[in-house]
């Protein structure tokens, strides 16, 4: 479903140049969930923001659903990131003024669907999340945990096959983070695809894939927690 | 979508109620002064009788001998002769023209209640109604007959009808103009008149006449101009006849030519006019000289808006652009402080186009609001005109292309100045906002 071949990012200023992605090699199946780990500024981000066409790449191939990213043009970009692409943050991004109704409402609209669907969609999806009664509320009346969920109802009206969640439970106490980790499973079982960023080890375990991002690389698994253990072992 | 973006725009304007209103009320401002000055200029530019204004022609005639100078910028007396004008008057051709000039009387009626007024008027041949357009509330123009015979008859305005005759019908009661009394034929339905442009002598925006009587009156009553007299050579006229006679001009004479035929044999005609006349000894020159201006000819030749008006004008607007940067700086500090919003739209599949647009309809909007209160400035711009000079009466209005003007300019200079903030917006990378929201 995904497939990126040999991905580069080079931020560029006068003074420096520095590759955020270097090589950058991962093919996605239909249906999987991911956990993408490393440690900060490994390129974590980057890696999600190109492949949610957020951000453009430098060199190499990026294949979504079998169309060639890097020839869309920037309204093929939106359009296809509306159709296909689901994101949850980890500041969750509802827009403050729009009660909850209203945010999840943004994508559909974008996508030009009629209002008795846009209805249906969202209820169902305020629904799915255990918010159905609050649907005029605003954000900032909401928890954290709440919004998060928010969130992911929008991620999900757009029915994406594709879901980029970047630390999602990363402003959520255990509690929350347990209970939206948990929708996300119960998304990936009804089919979505699933890209979640984390730092959080315990959620990355749930995780039935694990990739780690180390210098702008994909990592070999194994070599990286064999030095990781190495490190803890000289630490103690 | 188009409402969507207005009901984004609205909730826009209420998160940021003080910033939104300081912008509307600047595109007020300068709404408000450009469309004051910019509704005088039109009212004093518009052409005062549209139906016509390129078949009425006024004459002028070079009637100066060789080696003197007029100060008009062809050289030519705006005005005629006496007795030029009667001979035009009289000539076969064109069936339509007027021969005229401005007086006025000292006005009253058999009345205690009425005290004697200085009235204006204007002595002029009966086409005069029908040429101008004007209306008749009751009775009608004076006839030809009493045109010639020089009958004691006067057709009075509405305004003076009213004052005199509490707007009865007042055909056939007497007014005493000095010490002549003269029998009402007719009363003409006000007059709007933006521009006086039948003679623009003593004031292009000046109120038209009350009273109107025949032409030939001025020689019957020998009766003394109230416009302008000029000569150009020394001429002996210690009496009335001898002005009649004499070189000097002081009487406007308008033509109707219907179209360029008529135009051109009046025009031929005019010049066989002055080759009679130089056998009397009349227009010393080798070259003889004529010119037919229209209506909207005869006033720019006249400079009816002047340059200060242009000025004034080109001024305003400038104002309008100090008042668009400032709005320009705002709507930028404004819209960029919306960017990691904008971050989240453009991750929810929003493309820059629909961003631009949705910024494109906000600015419209407060366009759209200062487009409206600076009518109201306008208004109250246009008020204080018309209440610092008379004449200004008519001139200081906001006619329907004006009131439909300010709202479209509004918006116009709105979406404008709005362009490099929208853009700017617009091209924000999402993805720096959403990490950091």
């Amino acid at each position: 479903m995904l497939k990126m071949n040999n991905i580069s990012k080079l931020y560029q200023t006068e003074m420096v140049q520095t590759h955020a992605l270097r090589d950058f090699n991962l093919h996605v199946d239909e249906g999987e969930f991911i956990a993408v780990t490393g440690p900060s500024g490994s390129g974590k981000t980057t890696f999600l923001n190109i492949a949610g066409m957020l951000e453009p790449f430098s060199s190499g191939e990026y294949l979504l659903d079998g169309i060639d990213v890097g020839k869309l043009n920037d309204n093929q970009r939106a359009d296809c990131r509306n159709q296909k692409i689901g994101f949850i943050f980890q500041g969750f991004n509802l827009i403050p003024d729009l009660n909850l109704y209203e945010n999840i409402e943004v994508p559909l609209r974008y996508r030009g669907i009629k209002a008795s669907e846009r209805k249906r969609r969202i209820e169902q999806c305020l629904e799915q999340v255990g918010l159905a009664s609050r649907a005029k509320h605003l954000p900032q009346q909401l928890s954290g945990g709440q919004q998060q969920r928010v969130a992911i109802a929008r991620a999900l009206a757009g029915e994406p096959r594709f879901l980029l969640a970047d630390e999602p439970t990363g402003n959520l106490d255990s509690l929350m983070a347990r209970q939206v980790m948990e929708l996300l499973e119960q998304i990936n079982r009804d089919g979505a695809t699933i890209i979640m960023v984390t730092h959080d080890p315990e959620l990355a375990r749930r995780a039935p894939r694990n990739i780690q991002v180390v210098d702008g690389q994909l990592a070999d698994f194994t070599l990286y927690q064999g030095a990781q253990n190495l490190k803890n072992v000289a630490g103690a | 979508m188009l409402l969507h973006y207005l009901d984004l725009s609205w909730r826009s304007f209420k998160r940021t109620p003080l910033v939104s209103m300081l912008m509307v009320l600047a595109i007020a401002i300068g709404i408000g002064v450009t469309m004051t000055s910019l509704s005088v200029y039109h009212m004093m530019s518009a052409d005062p009788i549209p139906e016509k204004s390129n078949q009425l022609y006024t004459v002028q005639l070079q009637i100066m001998d060789d080696g003197n100078t007029w100060w008009t910028k062809d050289n030519l007396p705006s005005q005629l002769t006496y007795q030029d004008a009667v001979n035009l008057q009289n000539a076969p051709i064109p069936e339509h023209k007027i021969a005229m000039m401005r007086s006025g009387f000292s006005v009253h009626i058999d009345s205690d209640i009425i005290k004697p007024f200085i009235g204006e008027a204007r002595l002029t041949t009966p086409d005069f109604f029908s040429l101008f357009n004007l209306s008749f509330i009751y009775g009608g123009s004076w006839s030809s007959q009493q045109e010639q015979t020089a009958a004691s008859v006067v057709v009075i305005s509405e305004k003076l009808n009213d004052k005199l005759f509490a707007g009865k019908n007042s055909v056939g009661k007497v007014i005493y103009l000095d010490d002549l009394s003269y029998e009402v034929v007719g009363v003409i339905a006000h007059w709007q008149l933006t521009t006086k442009y039948y003679d623009l002598n003593n004031g292009a925006f000046n109120e038209p006449e009350e009273l109107f009587l025949p032409f030939s009156l001025v020689k019957a009553n020998e009766v003394v101009t109230w416009g302008n007299t000029n000569g150009w050579k020394h001429e002996n006229t210690r009496t009335f006849a001898d002005k009649l006679q004499s070189e000097k001009v002081w009487i406007q004479f308008w033509a109707l030519l219907s179209d360029a035929k008529q135009k051109q044999a009046y025009a031929d005609y005019l010049l066989a006019y002055m080759q009679e006349q130089q056998k009397l000894g009349r227009f010393k020159r080798k070259v003889l000289e004529y010119k037919l201006r229209d209506v909207n000819q005869w006033m720019q030749y006249n400079n009816v808006v002047s340059e200060d008006n242009k000025i004034l004008v080109g001024l305003s607007f400038m104002f309008l652009a100090v008042c668009l940067a400032n709005i320009l700086g705002l709507l930028l500090a404004k819209f960029l402080r919306r960017a990691p919003e904008v971050g989240v739209r453009r991750a929810l599949g929003a493309s820059k186009r629909q961003v631009f647009l949705q910024h494109l309809v906000e600015v419209a909007m407060l366009g759209a609001l200062g487009g409206l209160l600076g009518i109201v400035i306008a208004q109250v711009g246009l008020l204080a005109v018309r209440q610092s000079y008379s004449y200004y009466e008519s001139l200081a209005t906001m006619d329907i292309t004006m009131l439909l003007s300010a709202p479209i300019i509004a918006i116009t200079t709105c979406i404008v100045a709005g362009l490099y903030p929208a853009w700017l917006v617009c091209k924000t990378n999402p993805a720096i906002y959403l990490k950091s929201q």
